[in-house]
């Protein structure tokens, strides 16, 4: 399994380009693009452990935030 | 604005002073010609005024008001412009009652999920930010002001109307006894957001304004809370507002919040409303008590505007009259103090015949660059802490919920406080030597370096410019010695500034343990040549006495 990152100043471009691109979209395709995006960066991950390792930081985060 | 029953300049903290109207020989009809005037005495107008006078020039600074700024507005001065107010002589009481500081903070929800510290070491003399409130900016530079024989501040004195020709400026000028003309060869403008000089030559900013409304409001509360940024986001008391929390002398609180989509602005700044909102802060999101009184508030909106040049014929454009920045990241005035900095040894260096006019022409590239680079970085702060679409409000919800367990989710929350620009494609500015692998590169500003108790690099730079010397001994070349001479005989006004490794003679600074020496990527022989503003202009592994000269023509507008 590799450690592969991507430096912060990437991490800030793809942060841009995703809120324009969902501000470019209808509201009710949010949730559709959003999964796509997940499949599609999956596919890239090349390792099934890493992809399991974000869905559980995000699915974390959700539950951290719903408690309140 | 401050609570009903108080008057603008009715403050708890603060005494404001009160400038009598003086009755300029103009008045009386006697003909003077000014070499520089300057519009606006707030904190950027002054600055430029002390500079002028750090290099001889005379000013006269005119203002429409008899007193300072109503509110403590910009509050935050950032190192390097406390190395300008130290070149002018008056970083003393700046130090002496802001509050400094080096930590930020922030929450999302209820919890802190980030931590940042601003660069610091021991080899600073000052710390990367002091709280100050405005008043009392405007006043120190004002008293500095009063001290000096160069500077004549004009108050109650507003300027209606200018014009130009190519032998100078006129401005139309009305007091409360009566409306004269001014004639000067030069102008500084800074007259802020609402410049008058910019309407008059009917020059536009352009631009971009964003969506959020902001409320600024200070207040006294006692609190044993440390001087650091706290950002709050989603906090459980005011979910839909970002709030930024800032501690300033005389136990002042500026309290930041943004308004919602829907709210209108007229309500959100009556007193109930700030009482109301404050109140609820100042309880459930920072956790105080409520003792506390409420001392001023102000609305803003965040823009990101700027003259397409700041140079127009013989008027150059200084602080917010030239752009407006959002608050995010505390660049407002620094950029103006900059801005006053900059042009402010360039017009001397012109009026005293030093430099060619076109060295003028070097300002606007230079700070404009400066400001452009703030747009990027004021932007995204902006669009983080305001978000104006719903997909940046996802976004950034996204990016907070991540970064509560994860540090690479965090950065997002760094508030991007602003740091000196670098002028590093400005046509003063000479290539680097590829030679070097560390030190400020050409354009940089000079980085602070720590020689003894109480004794620092940057305590040591003349008023002119400075070629800062790397050597054995302290002694200089004789071939360079010569070129030296030569230019100082012209009064080209460069001092020598040699580092001595061992024994140094008389004047050399000497660098005991070789950290100088490491930090700037020197070697014997090494040389850094550094402008009146302390930016590098050249510098050279081994200097050639040949290079010299030619770039000191290039940082002075070339031949």
């Amino acid at each position: 399994m590799t450690d592969t990152t991507l430096p912060f100043a990437d991490l800030e471009r793809a942060y841009e380009c995703l809120a324009e691109t969902l501000d470019s979209l209808p509201e009710h395709q949010e949730r559709l693009f959003l999964a796509q995006l997940a499949l599609a960066l999956a596919h890239r991950v090349g390792d099934v452990e890493r992809v399991m390792a974000a869905v559980e930081e995000a699915r974390w985060g959700v539950a951290e935030v719903s408690d309140g | 604005m401050r609570p009903a029953g108080r008057a603008e300049t009715d403050s708890l903290y603060f005494d404001y002073p009160h400038f009598p109207f003086v009755r300029p020989a103009e008045l009386d009809g006697r003909a003077v010609r000014h070499r520089v005037a300057i519009v606006g005495a707030g904190p950027v107008g002054v600055t430029a005024a002390l500079e002028l006078a750090r290099h001889g020039i005379e000013s006269v600074v005119l203002d429409d008001k008899a007193t300072v700024n109503d509110g403590s507005r910009a509050i935050c001065i950032s190192r390097h412009s406390l190395e300008i107010l130290q070149q002018l002589g008056v970083d003393t009481p700046f130090v002496a009652k802001g509050l400094g500081w080096t930590r930020g903070r922030t929450y999302f929800r209820d919890r802190e999920i980030f931590r940042f510290e601003m660069p610091h070491s021991e080899q600073e003399r000052f710390l990367p930010m002091i709280n100050l409130q405005q008043q009392y900016i405007e006043q120190f530079l004002i008293d500095k002001a009063g001290e000096s024989e160069l500077v004549e501040l004009r108050w109650q004195s507003a300027v209606t109307d200018v014009s130009q020709d190519e032998s100078g400026v006129t401005l139309e000028v009305s007091t409360p006894e009566g409306d004269y003309r001014l004639e000067c060869d030069y102008l500084l403008a800074a007259d802020g957001a609402r410049s008058v000089v910019r309407k008059a030559f009917g020059l536009a900013l352009h631009g971009e304004a964003y969506e959020g409304r902001y409320v600024i409001a200070d207040i006294h509360l006692r609190s044993g809370f440390p001087t650091e940024r706290r950002a709050f986001f989603h906090s459980p008391a005011l979910p839909d507002t970002t709030i930024l929390v800032h501690k300033q002398p005389d136990d002042i609180w500026r309290i930041d919040y943004q308004l919602g989509p829907d709210e209108d602005p007229d309500q959100a700044v009556a007193e109930a409303s700030i009482r109301e909102r404050v109140g609820l802060i100042v309880r459930e999101v920072l956790g105080e008590g409520d003792d506390w009184e409420l001392e001023w508030w102000s609305l803003y909106k965040a823009y990101t505007l700027a003259l397409d040049d700041y140079r127009h014929g013989r008027v150059l454009f200084i602080g917010d009259s030239a752009h407006l920045v959002p608050i995010f990241g505390v660049r407002g005035l620094n950029n103006g103090l900059a801005d006053a900095a900059n042009a402010g040894w360039k017009l001397a260096w012109v009026l005293k015949g030093l430099a060619p006019d076109r060295l003028l022409d070097s300002y606007s590239p230079e700070r404009r660059g400066a400001t452009l680079d703030v747009f990027t970085n004021a932007g995204k702060s902006t669009r983080f802490m305001t978000p104006p679409s719903r997909g940046y409000r996802l976004m950034r919800d996204a990016a907070l919920t991540l970064a509560l367990t994860n540090d690479y989710a965090s950065g997002f929350a760094n508030p991007r406080q602003v740091t000196p620009y670098t002028y590093a494609g400005s046509p003063l500015t000479m290539p680097d030597d590829a030679g070097f692998i560390a030190g400020p590169i050409p354009g940089a500003p000079l980085c602070n370096h720590r020689l003894g108790e109480g004794d620092y690099l940057l305590d040591h730079l003349g008023s002119g410019f400075t070629l800062l010397y790397f050597s054995r001994d302290g002694q200089v070349d004789a071939a360079l010695a010569e070129r030296l001479a030569v230019l100082q005989a012209q009064d080209k006004r460069i001092d020598l500034l040699a580092i001595a490794r061992e024994a140094p003679a008389e004047s050399a600074l000497k660098d005991v343990d070789g950290s100088l020496f490491a930090a700037y990527g020197a070697e014997t022989g090494s040389a850094y040549l550094v402008r009146p503003d302390r930016h590098v202009a050249a510098r050279w592994k081994r200097l050639d006495p040949a290079d010299f000269e030619p770039a000191i023509m290039t940082a002075l507008g070339g031949k």
